[in-house]
């Protein structure tokens, strides 16, 4: 009978669940841990918790970690799938040198580093040491890039290096350096739980952070949700108030919502006066942005901008957010300035719920920004002061001299030093300049004038390391240890849990090994672990606002569910430091004197905690700073040949940038779609004979692309959106940057569109 | 340098000692959110009249697909094997746009198809939950149930061999805990009700299930789609325009044309021997009946391929009382057994005045079985295989190629020498010529009339079937058509005109003609089962984005 109906057997159990302990529920037999480490997520800046599930050592199987105050259980499809992608055939397993012949074929490491040393030095010679400069990335842990930057900067004696990160929050870090002394984004994401009023700017919470939009949904105040964003995004469908403004046009909104609000003496003059300068100059500025004014250069209602004036006001604790909406703009800088001026003038910074919070993109774009001894020197220090390079000297033991005097050239300036034949070699590290940088055509042309490009990756069939000469093979997330830092400034530490395939190392070790081979081995022998160096990183960040110097060890970070910065070894255990700790688990809507951190007595700092409670910020004075500035024009506005102006951004949350890594796991290619496809609004294309689903040309000045066409009122008429994650998208767009923070202007330039 | 290179390379193979940072198991065996899921998940079990059903809260659904995911992990589900779907319905106006993601699973049917179509009863429904549970170890991969869901839940595995699908993780319900999609979406957009039958049916009636979803009447499923919205009556799935072939299941293709060759050549050999002397007939039916048992037998042996796992072949037969596929499997093989007994009778005694009889019954139980494989892609409901369409095609296909059959008997025969043949083209080779021109420009102008759905304004799932075939599939179509004219009408044309010069002419012309006409036929008929499959646009969930 069993023959012929067998109700069980080997295919069954292979799918049979039973109790896996570690609070996991229950998981297949063949997939029961025998132990569990927590580890961060490696993709985006939220910061997940992830629980490794262990056997003899290995991830066999992660989910999100329950009692990780981030993420609180839960992770978007890319966290899920972070082991996955380790197992792609196409992993960089062998050094890769490019041959007489053109092909790269594998080397082993001593040739390898040979080659990278006697190349990038005989450029040196020739051409001078500037000649050689490195592009970094958001991926890496903090130690690894800190080791990069000490490495190339103090022992390579490079000038010029920047990372990837110039492409998603440069825009910020400018903003509050000047408005507030220091790059300092002052949440705690629990602010998303405390607001009543949301105001989210070009920040599509919903696909580009879900988890954060999870802390939204938990918030209990039933808060106004305002969206500002061109396109009916999945946020937008969410929101209270959707603003569909012109591109571009969000820092003449918020200068005509300030102008409003003053008039209406909806403005919180005490703190005001006591915490910010230059009010008075920005009022009499704004004074100049009157409704019809705004509701023109918007295309927004005058009553629609009147209602957020009201929202905002009636808010008790108003919360402003952006993302790349904001900081991809040829003026982002200004714009973020616009929304940090309506906090500081509404009084809604430094409380629970407020804030003018800036959400960034990589997993370590934080870390990027103070230990990777690009744009600022180790720590949020300066490289033009000559104290701070005495400090660091100091702390490093190494020469001063050793330490270069300005920041060197960004991102941009970078690929004009190549295209002016300043810079004949490039490193790059776990980045792919060759998709994802602006203007795409121009890009691939500049990489082709280097006479020696060294590409370090996981995997070697990225569009840069096809054109490398050099590739070395790199250890992912999952294999290598470190520390990340998020978004709202936490800590948390990577786990090394599977092997890397062949002779991939950790970014950390290739480093090591180039340091050796290059000559400077001595001056990195304390650098000798990720955990030495984060010692050092402690050390670096005494008396800085971003002083780690309370954090122990990585035992300590993993004990704490990760700690915030500052937490300095004064305030530990919480003696009033210079800025304020306190604890949200105690938070009421008190009022602000009662919030500021009495000093509490613990094992660990609380959990959530936020910058300026006390209302000093980082200026000399004090006091924080209104910035602003006429608002300028589109770099390319439409016109009769190119009569669309095309958006970009981030189409799936399957999908991670230039999808290197998403697209390696089956299931996050099965959740996006496989090739590129525009978004325009069905009446465009009906004036275009264009029907659903089919094939069209978009072309920009710059190059063109074939897409499917995917009709929807979401994108207004006269606007395409196309994501970023396909290879041809940066074929369009135009390389336009934020005079400030040289972010590229990815999101607005002139298209046109015709039917195949 | 070599020394650091090979400890380098020596401490990246070594893993973060589990000592260092693991944790002990102190946490028991529910998942740590206890608390959390507990709104998620009924706080009693189902009464008598009510079954666990989903409920989705379409407000809360943005489209992280973080569900998907979680069920793949959680479940431990191979490679690129996903139990759950996220569809995207877009609509609205210009002033007041809307998208609408939407996450499903199985919908844990009061009806499911799966089960009904199953021929192995590899599905069975629990008599409390009312969770439609997959019985991996018994199914036999005949993939009818894929076609059979109108949701497309079940999804065959390859590698396997069988069919897998959602059991709304029973075995965590069983234990209080959510299934992983319950836990994996991070706006508790997904959880577990018990919904009373009544109401499903109820919802049913009043269509109530989702925007451009499959009729809820096929199968009365008991997910619930909450939302607080109107949702805006032009609501369609963002893939609505795009048609892409279906797989064509080739060893499907080759047996459904190849058992109505066999049915047909029966049919028409028995029928064509009431116009024949005896001694002609003795001639004839050997060959013919042999020739026709060997295309049946080919027929099912290659349908065994199709099978997943064909060493459980067998277990066919225990669906009979509710599955086409079962009673297919059975005619066809009670049409085997007497086809056998039929050949051997006439080899044996080809004169036997029993053995018409026998032929007779050969004839009755083929067309049972190729009734039943009409059946068997009507039950799927699919317009595209409606009742008269699949009817017309297969019995048309069995008298066309039963014809063709013949000719290829005959052909035989001539080149054999027996003077047979000769005769019974004199005496029927115009009926045989005007029956096949006749079927074959029935069948051609049948399955042109696909193409008049292009004009329809709507974009009915015939018109998407006529748009594939107008589009992707059209060289498939031109080889269709080219073949089934130069099989069914050029060649009997030819020798009907030819009259009696082609037969009585040389036998390498004859040879040639025959032949010409049979292949093509065949092929032709071929084709036109591949488009059978491959245009045969199936009912949908909303899907996602595709390009």
């Amino acid at each position: 009978m069993s023959l012929l109906h067998q109700r069980t057997g080997p295919l069954t159990r292979e799918l049979v669940l039973e109790p896996a302990g570690y609070g996991l529920g229950h998981l297949p037999a063949r997939l029961k841990p025998e132990a569990t480490a927590t580890s961060v997520c490696g993709y985006c800046s939220t910061g997940c918790g992830l629980t490794l599930h262990l056997q003899d050592g290995r991830a066999v199987g992660l989910s999100p970690t329950a009692d990780y105050t981030v993420n609180r259980g839960a992770a978007c499809p890319k966290g899920w799938e972070a082991l996955a992608v380790l197992d792609a055939p196409d992993r960089a397993t062998m050094p890769l040198l490019r041959s007489a012949a053109g092909r790269l074929e594998p080397v082993d490491w001593p040739t390898a580093l040979a080659t990278f040393t006697s190349r990038f030095k005989a450029i040196q010679e020739r051409h001078g040491r500037e000649a050689v400069a490195f592009l970094s990335t958001g991926q890496m842990p903090t130690e690894e890039m800190a080791l990069l930057g000490a490495l190339a900067k103090f022992g390579m004696g490079l000038r010029h290096g920047d990372g990837n990160t110039r492409q998603c929050m440069a825009t910020a870090v400018v903003a509050y350096k000047q408005s507030f002394g220091f790059d300092a984004p002052p949440y705690t994401y629990a602010d998303l739980e405390e607001s009543d009023c949301i105001v989210l700017v070009g920040s599509n919470l919903c696909i580009a952070h879900p988890i954060l939009w999870e802390r939204v949904l938990r918030n209990p105040h039933r808060p106004a949700i305002i969206v500002v964003e061109p396109r009916r995004t999945e946020t937008a469908m969410q929101a209270t108030l959707h603003l569909p403004l012109a591109p571009k046009s969000d820092q003449t909104l918020f200068y005509g919502l300030a102008r409003t609000l003053i008039e209406n003496g909806w403005i919180d003059r005490r703190f005001i006066d006591a915490h910010t300068s230059g009010f008075p100059e920005f009022a009499a500025f704004v004074a100049g942005f009157p409704l019809e004014r705004v509701a023109a250069e918007t295309g927004l209602a005058a009553e629609t901008i009147e209602r957020v004036a009201r929202l905002v006001h009636a808010g008790r604790r108003v919360s402003f957010w952006w993302t790349m909406g904001v900081n991809q703009s040829h003026q982002g800088v200004r714009t973020a300035q616009a929304i940090i001026n309506l906090a500081l003038m509404t009084g809604n910074i430094g409380r629970p719920g407020t804030g003018a919070n800036s959400i960034t993109g990589q997993a370590n774009a934080m870390g990027s920004r103070m230990f990777s001894n690009t744009t600022c020197l180790f720590a949020g220090r300066d490289f033009a002061s000559e104290q701070h390079r005495g400090e660091v000297a100091e702390i490093l033991h190494i020469d001063a001299a050793r330490i270069p005097d300005d920041a060197g050239w960004s991102y941009s300036e970078i690929m004009e030093g190549i295209l002016r034949g300043k810079i004949k070699g490039l490193w790059v590290i776990g980045t792919n300049p060759a998709h994802s940088w602006i203007n795409q055509n121009q890009c691939r042309d500049v990489l082709d004038r280097l006479e020696f490009l060294v590409v370090q990756d996981m995997y070697a069939t990225t569009e840069t390391a096809q054109a490398a000469d050099l590739v070395l093979p790199a250890a992912g997330w999952g294999e290598k240890e470190g520390t990340f830092i998020n978004s709202e400034r936490r800590l948390g530490v990577i786990r090394k849990a599977r092997a890397a395939p062949g002779q991939a190392l950790a970014d950390f070790s290739i480093l090591r090994l180039i340091a050796e081979a290059w000559g400077c081995g001595e001056m990195f022998a304390d650098w000798n672990s990720p955990a030495a160096v984060f010692q050092i990183l402690k050390r670096l960040s005494a008396g800085q606002p971003c002083d780690i110097t309370g954090i122990e060890d990585y035992a300590m970070l993993d004990r704490c569910g990760g700690i915030q910065w500052p937490f300095s070894v004064k305030a530990s255990p919480f003696s009033r430091d210079s800025l304020e700790e306190r604890s949200l688990q105690r938070s009421g809507d008190s009022d602000r004197s009662s919030e500021i951190g009495a000093s509490e007595v613990c094992d660990a700092p609380a959990s959530e905690r936020r910058l300026f409670a006390d209302g000093r910020f980082y200026h000399n004075d004090g006091k924080a700073r209104f910035l602003f500035e006429q608002p300028r024009p589109l770099p390319e506005p439409p016109v009769a040949a190119y009569p669309f102006l095309l958006l970009t951004g981030r189409g799936t949350v399957a999908q991670w940038h230039t999808q290197t890594r998403t697209c390696k796991s089956p299931v996050l290619r099965k959740l996006a779609p496989a090739h590129v496809y525009v978004e325009l609004n069905p009446t465009d294309a009906r004036a275009l004979g264009i029907a659903p689903h089919a094939r069209v040309v978009v072309e920009s000045q710059r190059g063109r692309l074939e897409a499917c066409a995917v009709l929807t009122n979401t994108v207004q008429p006269g606007q395409v959106f196309i994501p970023m994650h396909y290879e041809e998208t940066n074929r369009l767009t135009d390389a336009v940057f934020d005079p400030y923070s040289k972010q590229p202007a990815y999101k607005a330039c002139a298209v046109r569109v015709r039917g195949v | 340098m070599s020394v650091l290179l090979d400890r380098l390379l020596g401490e990246q193979r070594e893993l973060t000692a589990v000592e260092q940072f693991a944790r002990e198991d102190d946490a028991g065996a529910l998942p740590s959110q206890q608390t959390r899921y507990s709104r998620l998940l009924p706080a009693a079990p189902p009464r008598a009249g009510q079954q666990y059903g989903f409920e989705v809260d379409l407000d809360r659904c943005t489209g992280c697909k973080a569900c998907v995911t979680a069920c793949h992990a959680l479940n431990g589900l191979d490679e690129d094997e996903t139990w759950r779907d996220v569809g995207l319905l877009v609509g609205g106006t210009a002033a007041n746009p809307l998208m609408q993601h939407v996450t499903t699973a199985c919908h844990h049917c009061l009806e499911p198809a799966c089960m009904t179509a199953c021929p192995v009863d590899a599905f069975e429904k629990d008599p409390v939950t009312g969770i439609v549970r997959h019985l991996d170890d018994q199914c036999f991969g005949c993939q009818y149930c894929t076609f059979a869901c109108p949701y497309d839940v079940p999804k065959y595995h390859h590698a396997k061999g069988i069919v897998r699908k959602c059991d709304m993780c029973s075995s965590r319900l069983a234990a209080g805990e959510p299934p992983a999609c319950v836990q994996g979406c991070p706006n508790e957009a997904i959880a577990i009700r018990t919904v009373d039958r009544h109401d499903v049916l109820e919802d049913a009636e009043a269509g109530s299930f989702l925007p451009a979803a499959p009729d809820p009447h096929l199968t009365l499923p008991t997910t619930t789609f909450r939302t607080a919205r109107a949702l805006p009556r032009n609501m369609l799935p963002v893939d609505y325009h795009a048609v892409s072939p279906q797989k064509p299941h080739w060893p499907l293709i080759v047996m459904l044309v190849l058992t109505q060759l066999a049915v047909g050549a029966y049919l028409v050999g028995i029928v064509l021997e009431r116009f024949l002397p005896q001694q002609t007939i003795a001639a004839f039916r050997p060959l013919h009946a042999g020739g026709a048992l060997g295309f049946g037998l080919l027929a099912l042996v290659v349908s065994v391929l199709h099978l997943g796992r064909p060493q459980y072949a067998f277990r066919a037969v225990i669906g009979f009382s509710h599955s086409w596929l079962s009673r297919e499997i059975v005619a066809f093989g009670v049409f085997a057994a007497l086809a056998s007994l039929y050949a051997a009778g006439a080899w044996l005694a080809p004169g036997g005045r029993w053995l018409t009889w026998l032929g007779w019954s050969v004839c009755v139980t083929g067309l049972a079985g190729v009734l039943c494989s009409v059946m068997i892609y009507v039950f799927t409901r699919r317009e595209f295989w409606s009742l008269p369409a699949v009817a017309t095609r297969f019995l048309l296909t069995t008298v066309l190629l039963g014809v063709a059959a013949v000719w290829l008997s005959l052909m035989v025969l001539d080149v054999a020498g027996e003077p047979a043949a000769r005769q019974i083209v004199e005496r029927t080779g115009t009926w045989l010529c005007r029956t096949l021109m006749l079927a074959a420009a029935a069948k051609l102008a049948f399955e042109a009339l696909i193409f008049r759905h292009l004009l329809s304004r709507r974009a009915t799932s015939l018109k998407r079937s006529a748009a594939l075939m107008a589009g992707p599939l059209s060289n498939s179509v031109m080889a269709r058509f080219a073949a089934g004219v130069l099989g069914g009408l050029v060649m009997p044309a030819f020798l009907l005109f030819s009259s009696g010069d082609a037969t009585a002419g040389p036998r390498a012309e004859m040879l040639v003609v025959a032949a010409l006409l049979f292949a093509a036929s065949l092929g032709g008929e071929l084709a036109e089962r591949y488009l059978f499959f491959a245009a045969a646009a199936p009912p949908r969930m909303p899907g996602g984005l595709r390009s």
